[in-house]
């Protein structure tokens, strides 16, 4: 599958792939190195860049304070930031393609509000417990996808006009009981609260972190392993099964999996808008539609691009900082409506 | 070779295919006809799984159909059926490689082989879409792109073929060309083929055997001498025809008398 | 009348009926706004004049800190409405609550027929005054930014409900405390301080905060008293370059049980390490009234005991 510009692109191959999926890796490094040098404060640059090579094991002349900001706040932060981008971005793509949608993303299928209220019950109900914040927003995210699914099944099917309609409906409500939530909490709470409903990776120094990690790289193998079926899928849901696809098992999978991706990322740092929606169609504008490249490489995507915007949302107005979800928004819905007129 | 068995499929309380039984053989084209809503796009929906019915079975090689996995169903059975929309860009050998979907494995870390190569580019060139292969699918006619669907049905290399009124967008050449291409493959290695068409002279042509449907039966099933008799046509399609044979070929042909 | 039988004209004169009777009901609450019995004139914190009767018997409060300063001038009788977070003194509670202070129900307000309402921020302004206006309901804006500024609130606050004297003798109070505090720093260090809003996002006290003036007055050094804003989410590696050798939690008032913890970056800091770390009730440092020279005192103690010893 290849891009929609004038068609004589040769096909995906294992090589093309590799290769590109080591450019971006390469590109991720390089961010993510050039993103620790930048904060509210400044670092010295060779003494950082020679502590992030060693890892962390030589303090390489930096001050303690500054050793710490390098190694607990800023590289969690950078870390979960990538965890955040490459899990939303990777849903979205699955989304896009399960759903033959080029529209759908996390936030319009209601998972996001499904997990954000999941982590509000959480904090308001379990709020030392820490776990229980991605274990609700793991749960809101799959009850709002089985009831946008159980909503948009009609006689004829659950059809991805329907599921995008379905979503919007459920986004909607959600949307509503989270504002009533709030509105019953205290003036203190409703600052913290509404600041991470738009995007607050300022969270990131608990002992979490791997929780989000680990179920961004777990989740993007499994989906990357649905890609030949999710390119079926593409093409149709019927075509797939003669084919040979197991659509309901797929279908399942990528429900699940992609719960969990945003229900770990919501938990994580609340809901970071337009990722979902715009990394995808980058990605897919640049490499092609197969599947098998273009969802390992939008994760990638995805890290860079959250990274970046939360490298300006701690950096324009500091010491102060902004929601990162208001920078993604600032860039990705622009983005969006150039992206748009092309296609 | 496929078998069914007192076949009933039921949407609701409407019967669409009451109590059918049929078999298709190897090297045998099968041709089926009937008006609208005679049940034959439902049986044949029947056939690869896609539909469970409510009574009655499906043998495939002896073994029942529910038994046999998805993968397994898609490497004997492929379906020709109008094609679905294309909301993604693929090319057309892109598309048509889809149909190697249960042949690539795990030797390969799930990309096509240069096996897998060539059958696409054999079924492309019988197809005559080999100079279009790298262009967009989205961008090809009607009938060019009826003829990819072909095409990629040919790649699974599934010995049994169902088609769903293939030739319905397709100029006379291309008909004659697809059917013709069905008919060869089924000759020479014994896939066998079921095709679903309104043109009663092209499946005349082309067939071994028609079954004539009418609201969920099967009136008739037989040769094209047997089947395409007046009265029977009749009787299913409620107008009046006039069969002479063929001047050339000396097949049944079918001219409807306003 | 020239009554017509076609159906345009009869709209028409509709509308010119309607027309006549909106403007002379305008008219009328022009008039309304300044009856003969509003008399007083003041202006409040937002530059606007406001028109009060001679004597205020019924008045609303709209912010927790302003109920605080009613009582505290003796008018607790004469406060008919207040919201769900006034909730000092205990008689507060009592009091008709009429929605909360982001909030306010404009309904319940009328029905009530205050005189005047107290109002501490500018931003519910345009959402209801034209229409507390046209039911003769005065409405005042107070907003203090500093110490002096909860002084001059409360002096407002006596004269419209008339026990200036009183207010006056309040004030008199207050400053004498805190210039007592002021004295006993005079030859103490000021310390670095960080004042913790919340931890998980790490909100502080930024230039225009209330409590930016409590903590400079109680011999403190605000290391993020030049930030903009009044309540702003603050960077963690900002915090903890800081170093701060003290930390103010604010907790255990409205804000409940939470805010109990320094937040991670500064788990390091001298202050935390030093155990220099103290809680405040929050409601004696956020709210503009009488009790924050309370919250000054319980700041200067904490941050110099020394200085406090007799």
């Amino acid at each position: 599958m290849t891009s929609s510009r004038q068609g004589n692109r040769n096909r995906v191959t294992l090589r093309r792939t590799l290769i590109t999926l080591l450019v971006l890796l390469v590109a991720l490094v390089i961010v993510v190195g050039a993103a620790s040098l930048l904060g509210s404060e400044r670092l010295p640059v060779s003494n950082s860049l020679c502590a992030l090579t060693t890892l962390g094991t030589r303090q390489c002349g930096l001050t303690s304070d500054q050793f710490d900001i390098l190694f607990q706040i800023r590289l969690p932060r950078i870390l979960l930031a990538a965890a955040v981008g490459g899990s939303l971005a990777t849903a979205g793509a699955s989304y896009q393609a399960l759903l033959r949608n080029p529209l759908a993303e996390p936030y319009l299928l209601g998972v996001s509000n499904g997990a954000a209220v999941g982590t509000m019950l959480a904090l308001l109900f379990f709020g030392s417990l820490e776990w229980s914040r991605p274990l609700m927003a793991f749960a809101g995210a799959l009850v709002a996808t089985l009831a946008v699914y159980r909503l948009a099944r009609g006689r004829v099917g659950a059809t991805p006009e329907r599921l995008i309609l379905a979503g919007v409906i459920v986004t909607t409500f959600l949307s509503s009981v989270i504002v009533f939530v709030t509105t019953l909490m205290d003036a203190t709470r409703i600052r913290s609260f509404t600041f991470w409903l738009l995007g607050d990776l300022s969270g990131a120094n608990t002992s979490l972190l791997p929780v989000p990690i680990a179920v961004a790289i777990i989740g993007a193998i499994i989906l990357t392993l649905n890609a030949r079926s999710l390119n079926l899928l593409m093409l149709g849901e019927r075509d797939a099964f003669d084919l040979g696809v197991e659509v309901g098992r797929v279908r399942m999978t990528i429900f699940l999996v992609a719960s969990l991706l945003v229900g770990s990322s919501v938990a994580a740092s609340g809901s970071v808008g337009y990722v979902g929606l715009v990394v995808p169609h980058l990605t897919r504008l640049s490499v092609g539609s197969d599947n098998r490249i273009t969802i390992p490489s939008a994760t990638i995507g995805g890290a860079l691009f959250v990274i970046i915007a939360d490298t300006i949302a701690r950096t324009v107005i500091a010491p102060r900082e902004l929601p990162v979800g208001a920078i993604t928004a600032l860039i990705g819905a622009p983005l969006f409506i150039y992206l748009l007129k092309r296609v | 070779m496929l078998e069914a068995r007192d076949l009933t499929i039921k949407y609701g309380h409407r019967t669409a295919v009451d109590n059918v039984s049929m078999s298709l053989e190897p090297g045998v084209v099968t041709a089926v006809i009937g008006p609208n809503g005679a049940g034959k796009s439902t049986l044949l929906r029947s056939l690869n799984g896609s539909l469970m019915p409510n009574s009655g079975t499906i043998h495939l090689n002896e073994k029942p159909l529910a038994k046999f996995s998805r993968r397994a169903i898609a490497k004997q059975i492929t379906v020709v059926a109008q094609e679905a929309e294309l909301r993604f860009p693929v090319t057309v050998l892109e598309y048509v490689l889809g149909g190697r979907f249960v042949w690539v494995n795990s030797t390969t870390w799930g990309w096509e082989s240069e096996h897998d190569l060539q059958v696409a580019e054999s079924v492309l060139a019988a197809t005559e879409l080999r100079d279009l292969s790298s262009r967009m699918m989205n961008e090809l006619s009607g009938g060019e792109r009826q003829r990819a669907v072909l095409a990629r049905a040919l790649a699974t290399e599934a010995p049994i073929l169902l088609l769903d009124e293939p030739t319905a967008n397709l100029d006379l050449s291309h008909q004659a060309t697809l059917l013709g291409l069905v008919r060869e493959r089924c000759n020479t290695q014994s896939c066998s083929a079921l095709v679903i068409t309104h043109d009663v002279n092209l499946a005349a042509q082309f067939a071994d055997i028609i079954l004539l449907m009418k609201a969920g039966k099967v009136v008739k099933a037989g040769t094209t001498k047997q089947v395409l008799v007046p009265d029977l046509l009749r009787e299913v399609f409620s107008v009046d025809v006039l069969v002479d044979a063929h001047p050339i070929s000396g097949v049944p042909r079918v001219t409807p008398v306003h | 009348m020239f009554f017509s039988s076609s159906r345009p004209s009869k709209t028409v004169a509709l509308l010119l009926l309607t027309l006549m009777s909106a403007s002379a009901c305008s008219r009328s609450s022009a008039v309304l706004n300044n009856p003969s019995t509003h008399t007083r004139r003041m202006l409040d914190d937002a530059g606007r004049e406001v028109f009060l009767p001679d004597r205020v018997d019924r008045v609303i409060s709209l912010a927790p800190n302003l109920t605080e300063i009613v009582f505290a001038v003796g008018a607790g009788r004469r406060l008919v409405g207040d919201t769900t977070y006034c909730d000092y003194p205990i008689e507060a509670k009592t009091i008709e609550k009429v929605g909360d202070t982001q909030h306010p129900n404009l309904e319940r307000i009328i029905a009530l027929r205050p005189q005047v309402v107290l109002v501490s921020t500018a931003s519910q302004l345009e959402v209801f005054t034209e229409q507390l206006r046209n039911h003769d309901i005065a409405v005042f804006i107070t907003d203090p930014h500093d110490l002096e500024g909860v002084f001059r609130s409360i002096e407002q606050v006596g004269e419209i409900v008339g026990n200036a004297e009183q207010a006056t003798a309040l004030v008199s109070m207050l400053r004498g405390r805190a210039a007592a505090v002021d004295n006993a720093l005079k030859q103490s260090p000021r310390i670095r301080t960080f004042y913790q809003l919340s931890a998980e996002p790490l909100y502080t006290a930024g230039h225009d905060s209330f409590v930016t003036d409590l903590l400079k007055r109680a011999g403190a050094d605000s290391v993020t008293a030049n930030v903009p804003g009044a309540w702003p989410k603050y960077s963690a590696e900002s915090a903890l370059a800081a170093r701060p050798d003290a930390i103010i939690l604010p907790t255990g008032g409205s804000m409940g049980e939470g805010n109990g913890t320094v937040a991670k970056a500064l788990a390091a800091s001298p202050a935390a390490k030093t155990g220099r770390v103290y809680k405040i009730n929050d409601d004696h440092l956020v709210r503009p009234g009488p009790r924050a020279v309370d919250g000054l005192e319980e700041m200067a103690r904490a941050l110099h005991p020394e200085a406090f010893k007799r």
